[in-house]
């Protein structure tokens, strides 16, 4: 379904941060990205949820080469990846009704055709009462269910997300990792980059370990 | 009960909604959109003060012009032997029958007195002064008469009449405005020029400090005319808000000076509101607004341009 073949990259005339990358993630698959800073985590997911293109090698999104697809193309596959930036990246003067229901209105849907559904999927998340709160009123946990929120409305084949554990709590973090369990029970795969080995240890499942740019899949 | 989504609007300032709320995606209120709402307000001002000093020259011109070339002043020296009834008589005879002459009328003593006053004062003992006579003529501007023959007539029909055309004063009332005109419209043109620069500019960096937004909307699917068309809007309904308060501001400050300059006596009058007038300062926020929306669209497709 998703498969990176000797992918390497380079930015600009930089060294080399990926080298010869090569790994296949199944279809309803769960995995953990992991490793060590600088080993090129958020490069691999800037390929993964196509914001760089590679410097060579082979990736592969939902069957379809990525080198083969138009620009007109491009964000139909982008709409089957949803995205939980390290960050957030939920835009300040949105609600969180309206950063959660971004992903539809950006594909011109009426909000009256997905009203209803922002509001179930943030109650889902545990946010149905702070539909209206701004995110600098938000706490660290609660950004992160909305960029969850955020990141799986638009019912993604693919759910990349990064350090979502890093901002909060051990007892969130299981909240957390239990919403990804869920989704992946509802057949969205699922990849979370973690440095967070406590996190890997309580949901046993494969990971891809990065390391100066090379990848190894353990378990 | 499940709560109903608001949007942020209500809870936002006063200032905010009414100047830089758009619904859009990008931010209203904050560092980015109130300057750009103000700057867009300061350079529409500017320019709609220039358009309007240009308006009110040109207006002056005519108005100059048209005075002056309305009018012929026939002036009866007194000559010796010569009956000034008689003088004038053939003068007037002349101009009754030249086409183009609406009307001639002979000043009396005290309509020539009237106006040498400014220059003599009042207290001139008036028997003793040998006044010309003078007659004053209206010309159909529409269809004036050949003024060399008629000149030649009046010098013709007795000794001592000769025609005033006013031309020199014309010729001089015309290069002053024209050299008026051309540096109102030579500011007119550095003004624009300046707005257009920094309109862009603004808009560029209202732009660059979402950036960030722009990004998120390419990562999650969003196609570049849906995200271009949002920051257009967005751009639209920021410039034409801007352009209108500098326009409301610049007709206050119209109206002001009108109220000023007709308590007092001033070379150059306000132009009356003609609806060619109304429609180009109308069309300064407009240009504005444009000027934002084209820069924004290419800032943003250039920028996604560079995205994968």
């Amino acid at each position: 379904m998703i498969r990176f073949e000797n992918v390497g990259l380079r930015y600009e005339s930089g060294p080399e941060v990926l080298r010869d990358v090569t790994f296949t993630l199944e279809r309803g698959s769960f995995h953990f990205l992991t490793g060590p800073s600088g080993a090129g985590k958020t490069s691999l997911l800037r390929l993964m949820f196509l914001d760089h293109k590679p410097s060579r090698g082979l990736i592969t999104m939902f069957d379809r080469p990525i080198a083969t697809l138009t620009r007109h193309e491009l964000p139909d596959i982008r709409r089957e990846i949803g995205v939980v930036f390290q960050d957030f990246r939920l835009i300040a003067h949105l609600t969180a009704y309206e950063n959660v229901a971004l992903p539809l209105r950006a594909r011109g849907k009426s909000e009256d055709s997905y009203r209803a559904d922002v509001i179930e999927l943030l109650q889902w998340v545990g946010m149905g009462e702070r539909l209206n709160a701004l995110p600098s009123t938000l706490s660290g946990g609660e950004k992160q269910r909305v960029a969850i929120a955020r990141a799986v409305m638009g019912r993604p084949r693919l759910l990349i997300a990064d350090e979502p554990t890093g901002n909060v709590d051990a007892e969130m973090g299981n909240r957390l990792l239990h919403l990804f369990v869920e989704l992946n029970r509802l057949g969205t795969s699922i990849l979370i980059a973690t440095h967070d080995r406590e996190l890997i240890a309580r949901n046993p499942a494969p990971a891809l370990v990065l390391h100066k740019g090379e990848v190894e899949i353990h378990g | 009960m499940v709560e109903v989504p608001m949007t942020g609007t209500a809870r936002r300032s006063l200032l905010a909604r009414l100047f830089v709320e758009t619904r859009s995606v990008m931010p209203a209120a904050g560092s980015t959109g109130l300057s750009l709402v103000l700057v867009i307000a300061t350079m529409c001002f500017l320019a709609s003060l220039t358009l309007g000093a240009v308006l009110a020259v040109n207006h002056a011109t005519q108005s100059w012009t048209r005075q002056l070339s309305g009018a012929l002043t026939v002036e009866i020296r007194a000559v010796e032997g010569q009956d000034p009834e008689m003088q004038r008589d053939a003068a007037l005879t002349v101009l009754s029958k030249t086409p183009g002459i609406l009307t001639a009328k002979t000043l009396t003593r005290d309509d020539v007195a009237a106006l040498i006053q400014p220059w003599l004062g009042a207290d001139i003992a008036r028997e003793d002064l040998p006044f010309p006579q003078l007659i004053d003529v209206r010309v159909d501007t529409a269809a004036p008469p050949d003024l060399v023959a008629l000149a030649a007539a009046l010098e013709k029909s007795a000794p001592g009449v000769k025609l005033d055309s006013h031309r020199e004063w014309l010729d001089d009332i015309n290069g002053a405005a024209n050299a008026a005109q051309g540096l109102s419209y030579a500011i007119l043109a550095i003004i624009t020029l300046t707005t257009i620069a920094i309109v862009t500019f603004a808009t560029r960096a209202g732009l660059l400090a979402n950036h960030e937004i722009v990004e998120l909307l390419h990562l999650i699917g969003a196609r570049d005319n849906f995200i271009a068309s949002e920051i257009q809007r967005h751009f639209l309904l920021l410039g034409l808000r801007g352009g209108v308060l500098g326009l409301a501001l610049s007709l206050l400050a119209f109206g002001g000076m009108a109220l000023a300059m007709n308590s007092r006596s001033f070379l150059v009058s306000m132009p009356t509101i003609q609806p060619w007038t109304l429609t180009s300062l109308l069309l300064v926020p407009v240009m504005a607004a444009l000027v934002s929306v084209i820069t924004a669209r290419m800032t943003v497709m250039r920028g996604l341009g560079r995205m994968m």
